[in-house]
């Protein structure tokens, strides 16, 4: 059959493509491995070639796919689903990235990058680092391919036209030639989640993934360097590239806060989600080698820790890749991918890795140079070994409960090896969880920030080290009262140890470097990066410890429910939230966004109201998704006021005629329900019925429900709503019921059960206002936070230029 | 003994102690009827909406009010100090943290599992012509 409309050359050159990009890893990987056997060249320039068609293929798959994406052809099942007409341009980024067979490509696509920079740069590590390159990709290559040999799922492809995917063959509208142009869904995508639709998305996505991609080349150094039993030379060329990790997967990371904190409304930038969760965990664990790096570099110890947690980064990556795209999360997280089916080829690529890596690590072990002695207590280097230590604690904790779903899967009772006898669900309060441990951890890390640097490498007499640090205290402990003064940390001793220890590594790393180190902008980048890291935690300590929810209000329903964190704005009224006022002032409808003008004023001394900024929090309507709120922030320097409509009367069902509150209810003959303080009981249903002579079918049918209404008084009214059929065109005779303001209408008769379907609604006071529900939180000094990040970015960013400048 | 191996040992023991302090933690997916034995005390519960009983959303108290059926079959009725999750009919399981009070479970947070998109073509193509 001929299908009409569709556009196939594109698709079919997508997955010869992808087909290229899995054979040329396959060969490079294979020619690399023959040219370390017998180091002949045409090996190696086999391999080249085939790791650039590897690469080019990978271009041709981002642009093939940014091309259907843009010439909206939505027989394609990926454009369908994650594009529509009206995405604008600048969406189509997020679009292309939204469903897993793109992140998948995206992250090829960082990995080719990298792959060509490192084939041209490595020199001798050339080829051991090629060949994980070149596996690493195939792997990658494999799960966007799409292919069913012996009935096996291998890889999902984003070219595969909407009527070939398995869930559809074998439809009804598959066999329809000219299905695109007749049925009007397939004329237009289902668009966008509406939750992407932000700059964000465009930049987070792809600095995670470069970070994601970036793990790789340290450890493709360190398993070519366990494979050349070259234990030392690696670790040079390695640190550069292990602190670019560290910069884009942490910017990647907080980018996610900040879309997170932007535009989603959840309350905050962080919430252990496990799909956060699993992306922090690698870069953790990579600060922690990065720094084991420094050590062997400058004292040629620590060497095994720093193979081990190099290694380990790059497979927690993979880790996390198969806990986020596996399906194994399912109930616990809100936006993990949705399951492709893929599990089996992920746990594959998982084990495959973690196989060879700890396989070889073992196999090496005992070549490993160790030092026979012991580092001095006041070295830098056993300091800097114990933060790694912590942070890989850290790491393993935050993993850990993480990963309770997959622990059901092992040992549940449904489980491999079933030896718990009940589910175990993730941490009730998972906030509390995971900072009962982290912040403990985040003290003794900042602890160490603060310190580590006045020790020197080997030795440091306690007499100038003192000296050289007092300042510090000093200067931390007074910056520590004013705060804890001013955001009221006195009760809170841990909290108060955390601020303090925080403040003073802000403190120390300034004072070292401006005044120890005279502003040198060689030993600069440390202290920044340092800086930022240790104000990113103060501003997350302040602004999550002493956030405030103004909008929640202490009327209870009863006395076992949660007080209410929202308030209630009736149109045009004034409403007390903390220390402002605020009034909403409407609803305007633009481009399926219903934005809610609410003003904040300030109380002044007389009494009147002081107009201090105004917000809009807005509802994307969608649908996909529904409305979905948007907060709106209003920045101050030292706090930040957010503000999100959970509810609006405008979203409420109403009728023509002003009814709301639409309830649906089947009865039996006898059953009785309670609405709205009536009760309502069904006596009998009688039936009307006439037959067409000639042709046998039901001309018209009339169905009448005898019903009581009885209210609390006792007093009893009698109605009787009807259901009528005549030929194909059905009508209801509602019941109104003034006094009670009731609307009552015979809607259907359900065959399954018997049972009548009854639909109840309450009419609307004429003077009832519109009204919204709405949640503002302050968060104290966030901006630290934010600014903490851009420090540590720039500082970790000036620390690695300054040692590639120092190599060359 | 080196200094460093000490360090080892002590993370090792941390570790031990975060993987009891989890379990410890950690909760238990039960049905209702565990729940309401200890009244207070909070609990995951999976089950799915009872889409015959009325659902009720009341604006002004900020309460949502609906029943569920566990997995094993109780239904209970269900208090939730937030406004109605979008497309909560259409939820095929319904996952409640929370506590079992005279009147209802409290339920602190809902995460809940929607039918895939898949579906949606069908759909899709249903009105159509068939």
């Amino acid at each position: 059959m001929e299908y009409v409309g569709e556009h196939l050359l594109p698709g079919q050159l997508g997955r010869l493509f992808v087909s290229l990009a899995f054979v040329g890893a396959v060969v490079a990987a294979i020619a690399y491995y023959f040219f370390i056997q017998n180091k002949q060249n045409s090996f190696k320039k086999l391999a080249r070639v085939s790791f650039l068609v590897h690469v080019g293929s990978v271009f041709g798959i981002v642009l093939t796919l940014f091309y259907l994406l843009l010439s909206h052809y939505f027989e394609y099942d990926y454009v369908w689903k994650h594009s529509s007409m009206e995405l604008p341009f600048k969406y189509v980024f997020s679009a292309f990235w939204e469903g897993q067979e793109g992140s998948f490509i995206l992250w090829l696509f960082w990995h080719a990058v990298l792959g060509t920079i490192l084939m041209f740069t490595a020199k001798k590590w050339e080829a051991p680092a090629m060949i994980v390159f070149a596996l690493v990709q195939a792997f990658l290559a494999s799960m966007i391919l799409g292919i069913y040999p012996f009935g096996l799922k291998i890889g999902s492809s984003p070219f595969v036209l909407m009527r070939n995917v398995p869930e559809n063959i074998g439809l009804p509208w598959t066999e329809v030639s000219d299905y695109l142009l007749r049925f009007p869904g397939f004329m237009d995508g289902t668009g966008l989640n509406p939750l992407l639709q932000n700059y964000w998305m465009t930049i987070h996505p792809p600095t995670l993934f470069l970070g994601f991609a970036s793990t790789l080349v340290p450890f493709a150094f360190a398993m070519a360097a366990l494979f050349n039993k070259d234990y030392k030379g690696w670790v040079k060329p390695a640190i550069p590239w292990a602190y670019f990790s560290v910069l884009i997967l942490g910017v990647g990371i907080l980018m996610g806060g900040a879309w997170a904190y932007e535009a989603l409304s959840f309350g905050g930038f962080w919430a252990w989600d496990p799909v956060e969760n699993s992306s922090l965990v690698p870069w953790i664990v990579m600060v922690g080698a990065a720094h084991l790096l420094l050590i062997v570099k400058n004292r040629k110890t620590g060497l095994t820790s720093a193979f081990f947690m190099t290694l380990l980064s790059f497979l927690l990556i993979l880790y996390s890749t198969f806990l986020t795209r596996s399906g194994v999360l399912g109930d616990s997280s809100v936006h993990a991918f949705v399951d492709l089916g893929l599990s089996g080829q992920l746990l594959i690529y998982l084990l495959f890795f973690i196989v060879i890596a700890f396989g070889m690590f073992f196999y090496r072990y005992k070549g490993i140079p160790k030092s026979k002695k012991d580092d001095e207590l006041s070295s830098r280097e056993f300091w800097m070994f114990i933060g790694s230590l912590v942070l890989l604690i850290a790491a393993f904790q935050i993993i850990f409960s993480t990963s309770i779903p997959v622990i059901n899967q092992l040992i549940g009772p449904e489980g491999l090896v079933p030896m718990m006898s009940d589910q175990m669900a993730p941490p009730l309060d998972a906030i509390d969880h995971y900072n009962s441990f982290q912040v403990p951890f985040s003290i003794v890390i900042t602890l160490l920030i603060a310190f580590g640097q006045f020790l020197n490498y080997r030795h440091t007499s306690a007499k100038k080290f003192w000296k050289n640090i007092s300042l510090s205290i000093l200067v931390g402990a007074g910056i520590t009262a004013l705060f804890a003064t001013a955001y009221d940390f006195w009760q809170e001793p841990l909290y108060l140890i955390l601020l303090f220890t925080g403040i003073f590594a802000t403190v120390s790393n300034i004072d070292y470097w401006l005044r120890i180190g005279r502003g040198n902008m060689s030993i600069g980048g440390a202290s920044i990066a340092h800086v930022g890291f240790a104000m990113i935690l103060i501003g997350s300590l302040i602004s999550n410890a002493k956030k405030e929810v103004i909008s929640e209000t202490n009327v209870f329903l009863s006395e076992d429910l949660p007080s209410n964190e929202n308030a209630l704005l009736e149109l045009a009224d004034t409403v007390k939230l903390g220390q402002y006022m605020a009034i909403w002032n409407g609803m305007r409808d633009e481009d399926n966004k219903q934005f809610y003008d609410v003003t904040y004023y300030n109380q002044e001394a007389d009494g009147s109201l002081k107009e201090t900024f105004a917000l809009e929090p807005f509802l994307q309507m969608s649908d996909q998704m529904g409305p979905t709120p948007n907060p709106s922030t209003k920045h101050y320097w030292d706090r930040d006021i957010y503000t999100h409509v959970t509810y609006s009367s405008y979203l409420e069902p109403r009728t023509d005629d002003g009814y709301s509150g639409e309830v649906e209810a089947e009865f039996n003959r006898g059953d009785t329900v309670i609405y709205e303080q009536h009760f309502i009981i069904m006596d009998s249903l009688q039936v009307n019925a006439t037959m067409n002579e000639e042709t046998g079918e039901m001309a018209f049918l009339k169905l009448t429900a005898k019903m009581r209404v009885i209210n609390v008084l006792g007093e009893t009214y009698e109605v009787a709503p009807q259901y009528i059929l005549e030929g194909n065109m059905l009508s209801h005779e509602d019941v109104l019921m003034e006094q009670q303001g009731f609307k009552i209408r015979f809607s259907d008769v359900n065959t399954e059960n018997n049972k009548i379907k009854i639909t109840l609604w309450t009419k609307v006071p004429e003077d009832e206002k519109p009204f919204i529900v709405m949640k503002a939180i302050v968060f104290p000094l966030i901006n630290l936070l934010w600014a903490g990040c851009i420090l540590m970015a720039l500082g970790t960013g000036i620390a690695i230029w300054q040692r590639v400048k120092r190599e060359k | 003994m080196k200094r460093s191996h000490i360090a080892i040992i002590v993370t090792i023991a941390v570790a031990i102690g975060a993987i009891m302090v989890t379990i410890n933690d950690a909760s238990t997916y039960v049905g209702f009827a565990k729940a309401d034995e200890t009244p207070g005390t909070k609990y995951t519960v999976i089950g799915y909406l009872d889409k015959e009983a009325p659902m009720n959303y009341d604006a002004r108290a900020n309460k949502f009010e609906f029943t569920a059926i566990d997995k094993e079959g109780k239904k209970r009725t269900v208090f939730y100090s937030q406004p109605k999750p979008q497309d909560f009919e259409r939820s095929e399981e319904i996952t409640m943290k929370g506590y079992s009070t005279d009147s209802a479970f409290v339920a602190e947070e809902i995460l809940m599992k929607c039918p895939s998109k898949y579906n949606e073509q069908n759909e899709v193509a249903g009105y159509g012509t068939y």
